[in-house]
């Protein structure tokens, strides 16, 4: 063999070159954007349901956990006062205190969700050329009114009472719902999630098909990463955003060909294992007393709410 | 001699929440030959992609010939030029490794990212090609290759850069005889001729047979022992820790036996361990 090797494999590479001298290098925006969205699917993955410390809301079993978040969100939706709001507030946040979650950073990712999708969307609405109502913050006046269409702007531009209130009832609104979901999500591995919609006869072969694209997300998600430093660590300058475009897309079809191939073998070890047109997945056992328990508590809790 | 990459006190987690590295440290000589063992999920793969500027440490420094590799100093031109083009790395799994749309476009990518002109790109591919015997593959897609031609064909596209350190990541997993031996020969021309070679493997014979120096790694990312081959592939208990070996019973004719296993290297029957009659 020794003599097929090409003479520049055989000779050392030049170590001479400083690399003080030349500037910085900017990553394209499009080879960032996929690294962070690939990052996100595979943190996600790894992060939902899979806490380690074991808290209050680890320990009950998933259809309970399915039950309460469909019970309390329509009671979140149901409220038109602020203070039963506040209330359901407090009491999640016990719940997220008991299940041993992370305070800050839970918290961090629903104020952060609720600021864009809660208060950004509704704070026009605060305004009195929207709500009218009384007025407690003006904020610029103009020389006069006007009309135009079904509209009317008032000279005296600020907030009132009213559409603050509203601000604040939805921002709470979002907030609890995000709470609960994201408690929800945090303290169960989503395969039990998918297994509890079970107790809404969802049918098995609808749960299965969600179990495997979701994991199929995940491995796509891997391979996207991988395939990204595997690139990466041949690159040596930046690259442009059409060059990144041509390559992903590429890659795409790269991965749609890869994934066909995959649903073959899939369907095949399916077949292997006694698949026959019929699926039939796992239940969970009885609940014990800790869920029944739980359960009643998390009853009386909403009747309490609903009454407020 | 300073190393040409070392490796201090790094510790790495997937997420902030799967360890794959804790508290290794390495150093690599120029020209040498290295290899990291450890049994599934020791931080093997882990450990060749932060040497490679893939990942990097929270904790712990990675140094190329003295500078510091870290995601700022990779955004220096100069550094990137010079560390991409001396260390390439082969990843375990080719399909992710080969994205381009032909075997000929794969191996032509490194030398064009270089800098080197199209007709010196051309030369390097076509050598590689011969050297590899994979030159009938040239104008194919890399999904209709087999598993072992990919192996080869992402190897030609690391070797076309010619890097003085190359990382391979189980080089040999799934490969035939043929083909095992083929790079095996390969790699040890390519470290004569001064290229430092960097192999992540559990495969035991393959570093007997490269006698290449041994980090091995515990199942708890820790570096456990850096010896010679000799002295790792000699110190049963270290490998019974480690689980790269382990106890395995079978048959020799009507006699059932217990005895320590590899797959390849270690397979005495001389510790008494006979277990009783077979059927």
């Amino acid at each position: 063999m020794k003599n097929k090797i090409p003479a520049f494999l055989l000779s050392k590479p030049s170590h001479a070159q400083s690399f003080h001298e030349r500037g910085k290098l900017r990553v394209s925006s499009i080879e960032k954007g996929m690294k962070y969205v690939s990052e996100m699917i595979t943190k996600g993955f790894i992060h939902v349901g899979q806490e380690t410390v074991r808290g209050f809301f680890q320990n009950l079993d998933p259809r309970l956990k399915v039950l309460f978040l469909v019970f309390f969100v329509v009671i979140v939706s149901l409220k038109r006062d602020i203070v039963p709001e506040v209330m359901i507030a407090l009491f999640m946040s016990l719940m997220v205190a008991l299940s041993r979650i992370d305070f800050v950073r839970f918290y961090g990712k629903i104020v952060g969700l609720t600021f864009f999708f809660g208060f950004l969307v509704a704070f026009p609405a605060a305004f009195n050329v929207i709500t009218p109502g009384e007025m407690i913050i003006p904020v610029m006046t103009l020389s006069q009114a006007y009309d135009f269409w079904i509209y009317h702007i008032p000279r005296e531009i600020g907030l009132t009472r009213q559409g603050i209130e509203g601000v604040v009832m939805l921002c709470l609104r979002v907030m609890n719902s995000l709470t609960i979901s994201l408690l929800v999500i945090h303290t169960t591995p989503f395969h039990k999630i998918i297994k509890a919609l079970k107790v809404f006869r969802v049918p098995d072969t609808f749960l299965l098909i969600i179990t495997l694209s979701y994991k199929y997300i995940f491995v796509f998600a891997k391979t996207v990463e991988n395939m990204y430093l595997a690139r990466k660590s041949r690159l040596v300058g930046m690259v442009k955003n059409d060059e990144a475009r041509m390559w992903i897309a590429g890659r795409i079809v790269f991965i749609f060909r890869k994934t066909m191939a995959r649903y073959d073998e899939v369907f095949s070890a399916m077949v292997a294992r006694g698949f026959c047109e019929e699926v039939k997945i796992s239940s969970f056992g009885a609940s014990n007393r800790m869920d029944r328990f739980s359960g009643s508590f998390f009853l009386l809790a909403g009747i309490v709410f609903l009454w407020m | 001699m300073e190393p040409i990459i070392r490796i201090d006190n790094v510790s790495y987690s997937y997420y902030e929440k799967i360890p794959a590295l804790s508290c290794v440290n390495i150093g690599l000589s120029e020209g040498e030959k290295f290899a990291v063992i450890g049994s599934n999920g020791s931080g093997k793969s882990t450990l060749l992609k932060v040497m490679n500027g893939l990942l990097y440490p929270p904790s712990g420094k990675v140094y190329f010939r003295g500078e510091e590799v870290t995601e700022e100093s990779l955004k220096n031109r100069a550094f990137l030029r010079l560390f991409r083009s001396s260390v390439g790395y082969v990843f375990q799994d080719s399909d992710v490794h080969l994205f381009c749309p032909s075997v000929f476009d794969e191996l032509m990518f490194g030398p064009l990212q270089l800098g080197l002109s199209s007709d010196e790109a051309h030369e390097r591919t076509k050598g590689v090609l011969e050297m590899l015997e994979i030159t009938h593959l040239q104008d194919r897609a890399s999904y209709m290759l087999s598993g072992g031609e990919k192996k080869r064909v992402a190897i030609g596209s690391i070797l076309t850069m010619n890097p003085g350190v190359l990382l391979l990541d189980e080089p040999m997993s799934g490969l035939d005889p043929k083909t095992r031996s083929f790079l095996i020969e390969l790699m040890i021309f390519l470290n004569e001729a001064g290229k430092t070679l960097v192999i992540a493997t559990h495969d035991l014979s393959l570093i007997n047979e490269l006698q290449c120096r041994v980090a091995v790694l515990s199942e708890d990312h820790r570096v456990e022992k850096i010896g010679t081959a000799d002295e790792i592939l000699q110190d049963e208990d270290l490998l019974l820790k480690v689980n790269l070996i382990h106890e395995h019973m079978h048959y020799h004719g009507n006699q059932a036996h217990i005895h320590i296993h590899s797959h390849y290297l270690i397979h005495r029957h001389d510790k008494n361990h006979e277990h009783g009659e077979g059927g």
